[in-house]
């Protein structure tokens, strides 16, 4: 396994966000965590990357723990996290904001990255606040990209992004994860997300109450009427009366 | 929804890249070289007074070059600056009065005490942000200086302290107007040519992503710690190198005026002007306020300060992101206009 979470509590100062979270994603391998508002999406990932200083349990990496890291040795360890609002340098240049992703590793060789992002290119002197939304996720991914990861961590992906946008940029996973990256995807939008993934997880009041293959999850009565909204007319009869 | 998105792809791409006119790599390098030696050439034509003036500019340069590297690239602001530069001038004095050290030995000790003083301070400090970090690198300056007048024996106090300069007992000569002239000349270039250094560096990388999202550049593996540092010491080191020859070239020197909030003033009013987080933009500033400060004090003696204080807020109004990022953003938009960039930095 590339990522295996065993029991991970964490949280800010006395809150307690995530209670014994266990999740694991495999090399090449693309796991969706959906789950609605405030479940601690953002915040398991930002455990992950030690953003979050206050954790307990297991968190280990290609056989390394990353408790007690710092946020440097995690990013170090092969960890790229694309963070909410994408967090671009918007006054730096594209290009500027690429080589930083590649700071680590000191790699310059921006061509794998625009070959997978083309629209880049022309935008490489541009600096990265003038760019759209989807330009910017592209860029923002990209830029972990440049570090030649591990593990790929995206929290909501679509934020703010037109839905056609969203499918172009989650074709791309595909590839990614192809080449052995493995990608924990969190995402508000299910339905995009167990599209791509391979396995997903279903996180709730900080615990995990779902969990299984894209299959499973699909097909899972729970997880059709909460989150794929898929069958709501057919459950709309029992609902206000069971509750 | 496939075929759009291949049509999409294919809009963009068909748009040529437009090949932007870079400078020349060497461009910079040479305009610093020429204006070293036009320096260099301008010392002989000058008085005795205007060298002086043209000295004062030379230390100036440095001054805004250092507090543009914390101030101006990592994005924190130090307002107390005048911290390093007063220990670079004590440090100086003290080594040359009581330990009887010549000035060329007391000159680089003074420079690596600002710096280690920095690091020291640095590493509390530099985890406060905005108003927070001016206000406590202010308390630093103000405590240095409440130090220095409460140690008379070493320091002399309130009364200042001469450092001989002349006869047997000097342990180095006075320079002179010319060598004093050169000395500051030599400091201001190595300034400028450390911060362009820094700048092209991977440190200078990392400062502009720390400036613009710490927490992001943590995330790409960049030492934040490491790298605020270093550039705070060197901030440090090349302000506390000016205050120590300052000391020297004074001779006598008083807490009150090494210490002087005004000084640090001036550093951030010139970095600001120039343009922060540029190489020569504070190098730009010093000269533009020296001219004009010393242009109003010889023609409107009485009106000086009040006069200069309403240029510098009419510059700040418009061009608030100083005169080089703005010759740089509107060579880029093909647009010159001063009430465009005023609407576009209007907060």
């Amino acid at each position: 396994m590339m990522l295996e979470i065993d029991r991970l509590t964490a949280g800010y100062g006395r809150v307690r966000v995530l209670h014994e979270v266990s999740l694991d994603v495999g090399e090449g391998e693309i796991v969706a965590l959906v789950g609605p508002n405030g479940a601690g999406k953002s915040t398991l990932l930002r455990a992950v990357t030690a953003m979050i200083p206050d954790r307990s349990g297991t968190l280990v990496l290609a056989g390394r723990s990353l408790i007690g890291a710092s946020v440097e040795a995690v990013a170090a360890a092969g960890v790229a996290h694309v963070p909410e609002g994408r967090r671009l340098f918007p006054g730096l240049t594209v290009r500027d904001n690429l080589r930083l992703g590649g700071w680590l590793g000191r790699n310059k060789d921006l061509a794998p990255v625009l070959e997978m992002f083309p629209v880049l290119g022309d935008r490489l002197s541009q600096v990265a606040g003038s760019l759209s939304g989807g330009e910017q996720q592209m860029c923002a991914i990209a830029r972990a990209l440049m570090s030649r990861p591990k593990l790929l961590l995206i929290d909501e992906l679509s934020l703010g992004l037109a839905p056609l946008l969203v499918d172009e940029i989650l074709a791309r996973l595909g590839g990614i994860a192809a080449a052995g990256t493995g990608i924990l995807l969190v995402e508000q939008d299910a339905g995009a997300a167990l599209e791509v993934a391979h396995r997903g997880y279903v996180l709730e009041l900080g615990e995990v109450v779902l969990a299984g293959t894209t299959a499973e999850l699909a097909a899972d009565p729970r997880m059709r009427s909460a989150y794929l909204g898929g069958e709501w007319e057919a459950d709309a009869a029992s609902e206000p009366g069971g509750t | 929804m496939e075929t759009s998105t291949a049509a999409a792809g294919t809009g963009q791409g068909e748009k040529a890249p437009v090949p932007r006119g870079r400078r020349p790599a060497w461009l910079p390098w040479a305009v610093g070289a020429v204006a070293v030696l036009a320096c260099l050439g301008l010392q002989s034509q000058l008085y005795s007074g205007q060298e002086r003036t043209v000295t004062t500019v030379f230390m100036f340069v440095t001054l805004a070059v250092g507090w543009n590297l914390i101030g101006g690239f990592t994005g924190y602001a130090c307002f107390g600056q005048v911290g390093f530069f007063g220990l670079g001038a004590y440090t100086t004095v003290v080594l040359m009065v009581h330990g009887d050290l010549s000035f060329w030995v007391a000159w680089p000790i003074s420079a690596v005490v600002a710096a280690v003083f920095a690091a020291a301070i640095g590493l509390p400090l530099l985890r406060l942000k905005g108003h927070y970090f001016a206000v406590a690198t202010l308390g630093v300056a103000e405590g240095l200086r409440e130090l220095v007048t409460n140690v008379p024996r070493w320091t002399g106090g309130g009364a200042g302290i001469t450092i001989p300069s002349t006869g047997a007992k000097a342990p180095t000569l006075w320079l002179g107007n010319d060598g004093f002239y050169l000395l500051f000349l030599g400091l201001g270039a190595v300034s400028a040519l450390v911060a362009a250094l820094i700048s092209r560096g991977r440190t200078g990388y990392a400062l502009r992503a720390i400036n613009q999202d710490e927490d992001a550049a943590a995330a790409l593996g960049i030492n934040t710690t490491w790298a605020k540092t270093v550039a705070f010491g060197m901030s440090a080191a090349l302000t506390g190198a000016a205050g120590s020859a300052y000391a020297f070239q004074q001779v006598t020197i008083y807490p009150e005026r090494l210490f002087d909030v005004n000084i640090t003033v001036l550093m951030v009013v010139m970095v600001v002007i120039g343009g922060s987080g540029t190489v020569s933009g504070p190098i730009l500033g010093a000269l533009g306020i020296a001219v004009v400060s010393e242009y109003l004090r010889q023609h409107f003696a009485q009106w000086h300060s009040f006069t200069l204080g309403v240029l510098i807020i009419v510059a700040v109004i418009l061009l608030p992101q100083g005169l080089v990022n703005f010759v740089r953003d509107a060579v880029r938009m093909r647009d010159f206009s001063l009430l465009s960039n005023v609407r576009r930095y209007r907060l």
